[in-house]
């Protein structure tokens, strides 16, 4: 048995199924499969982060993750992040601050941000660095994506 | 990509079984970060992949020795929960430092640290570091069990001396009391790219004496290469400024640097020179 196999997940907290080709990759199959776009691939190597998606909570670049992995696991994507028609308040401050020019590479971001958070509530400009330093804009929004994390940083804090 | 078979045993006994082929285009996979970069660039064309990742207890796990002399880290441990293990930060806080600029929280996240050992590209930070440390792993394969240097892992480039069928457990790295270690690397256009060079040293101080040392130089050459010579100049010693220079003008002697992109032989002798004397100073505290 060599061909592709059928894998079944939580995509955003619902249930989902796939077939899947030997060595197709996580972010192939959420688009192709799924038409969620958020991910997209951009360097292909694990270096700017456009891809990011998170397996079981933790971040990992998409164009690297075998799909094959995702069996069982629980994924999910920046289209998953809103709740309804209201944004998170990660998206809403990286709208507020004007976090992006063309936004290719913000779902990114956010989600890298959502983990930033978590990890560290009140992060300073290094811990920002350091932790978004897998993820590249073109446009270079830099110093409005720092602005951005550090509003969403203060929101998230301020609901508690 | 061309059709292959994934399997995911989960103990160690049915992944050695499911290795044992005389195939090179069977293999074990860990995270995949390196693995998927080379499939995509069909450098390398699996028939059969066999995952780590659900073998569990004899891969995984950070534990110290009952006598506490030396920690075992299973080699399907992530960067990250290398990086977040208490024991690690206690015991080799150097790891954490080598981490902060080692690939992003998402590589972090799913590269191994068998991977990292296996895949033999000596640009890799960690194994001159397990080096300098004088750490050793468990390897098991078809005809059994043995445990090796992590120096004698690398033969070449890309090359390692694990043989078709075999898969790395665990590594060891010896607690000596005392011992302080620090790794510098130079990358010469943006901070991801692959180091022109880098320096893992450990030492033992004895006031101002360097009691003991090992010095591993990384990335200037096809595998990570300890630097005896220059150890020996310094091993006994105290740290002056003048032993410094002769170990950094010994250390560019005793090996040969070659020219690539990322710098000219000259130039990586010279960082050579600068980055072993700053590593040393920084570890004896001057
Ligand atoms: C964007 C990016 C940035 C990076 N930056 C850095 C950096 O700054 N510094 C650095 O050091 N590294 C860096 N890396 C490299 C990274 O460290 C390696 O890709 C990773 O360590 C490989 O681990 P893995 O578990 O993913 O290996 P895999 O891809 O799963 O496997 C690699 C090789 O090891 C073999 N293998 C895996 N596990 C075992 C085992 N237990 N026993 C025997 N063989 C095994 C596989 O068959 C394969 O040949 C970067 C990688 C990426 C993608
Ligand atoms: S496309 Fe995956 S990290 Fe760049
Ligand atoms: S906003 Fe264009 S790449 Fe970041």
């Amino acid at each position: 048995m060599s061909g592709p196999r059928d894998i079944t997940f939580t995509l955003n907290g619902r249930p989902a199924a796939a077939t899947v080709k030997p060595g197709e990759t996580l972010v192939d199959v959420l688009t192709n499969q799924f038409d969620l776009t958020g991910a997209r691939e951009s360097c292909a190597q694990g270096l700017c982060g456009c891809c990011t998606v998170l397996v079981d909570g933790d971040a990992v670049s998409g164009c690297l993750y075998m799909a094959w992995f995702a069996d069982g696991a629980e994924i999910n994507t920046i289209e998953g992040l809103a709740d309804g028609n209201t944004l998170h308040p990660i998206q809403e401050a990286f709208l507020e601050a004007g976090a992006f020019q063309c936004g290719f590479c913000t779902p990114g971001f956010i989600l890298m941000t959502k983990k930033l958070l978590e990890a560290h509530p009140d992060p300073d400009d290094d811990v920002i660095r350091h932790f978004l330093v897998g993820n590249l804009c073109r446009c270079a929004a830099y110093p409005e994506i720092v602005a951005a994390v550090k509003l969403a940083a203060r929101r998230l804090r301020d609901a508690g | 990509m061309k059709n292959f078979d994934l399997e995911e045993p989960e103990s160690l006994a049915e992944a050695l079984a499911l290795l044992d082929e005389d195939d090179s285009a069977v293999r074990p996979i860990g995270g995949g970060t390196a693995l998927m970069l080379m499939m995509k660039a069909q450098f390398f064309e699996p028939t059969r992949l066999v995952s780590l990742r659900k073998v569990g207890g004899a891969l995984g796990g950070i534990d110290l020795s009952e006598d506490g002399s030396s920690l075992r880290v299973g080699a399907g441990t992530t960067f990250t929960q290398l990086q977040q293990s208490p024991l690690v930060q206690k015991h080799l806080p150097v790891i954490g430092r080598v981490m902060k600029t080692l690939a992003n929280v998402r590589v972090r996240n799913v590269a191994t640290v068998g991977g990292n050992l296996a895949h033999g590209d000596p640009h890799l930070d960690l194994p001159p570091v397990w080096m300098a440390l004088d750490a050793a792993v468990d390897v098991v394969g078809p005809s059994g069990e043995r445990r090796l240097a992590v120096a004698d892992l690398f033969q070449g480039y890309y090359e390692t001396s694990l043989a078709d069928g075999e898969v790395i457990t665990a590594l060891y790295a010896p607690l000596v009391e005392d011992r302080r270690a620090a790794y510098a690397k130079v990358t010469t256009r943006a901070s991801h790219d692959w180091p022109a060079l880098g320096v893992a040293v450990s030492l033992v101080p004895d006031g101002d004496v360097i009691a003991d040392i090992r010095i591993v130089l990384g990335a200037a050459l096809d595998m990570p290469t300890r630097l005896t010579a220059a150890e020996n100049v310094l091993r006994g010693q105290p740290a002056g400024d003048d032993l410094l220079a002769t170990a950094g003008e010994t250390a560019a002697e005793e090996v040969d640097i070659e020219s690539d992109h990322r710098g000219s032989a000259g130039y990586k002798n010279h960082l050579l020179k600068i980055y072993l004397g700053r590593v040393v100073r920084e570890l004896m505290g001057r």
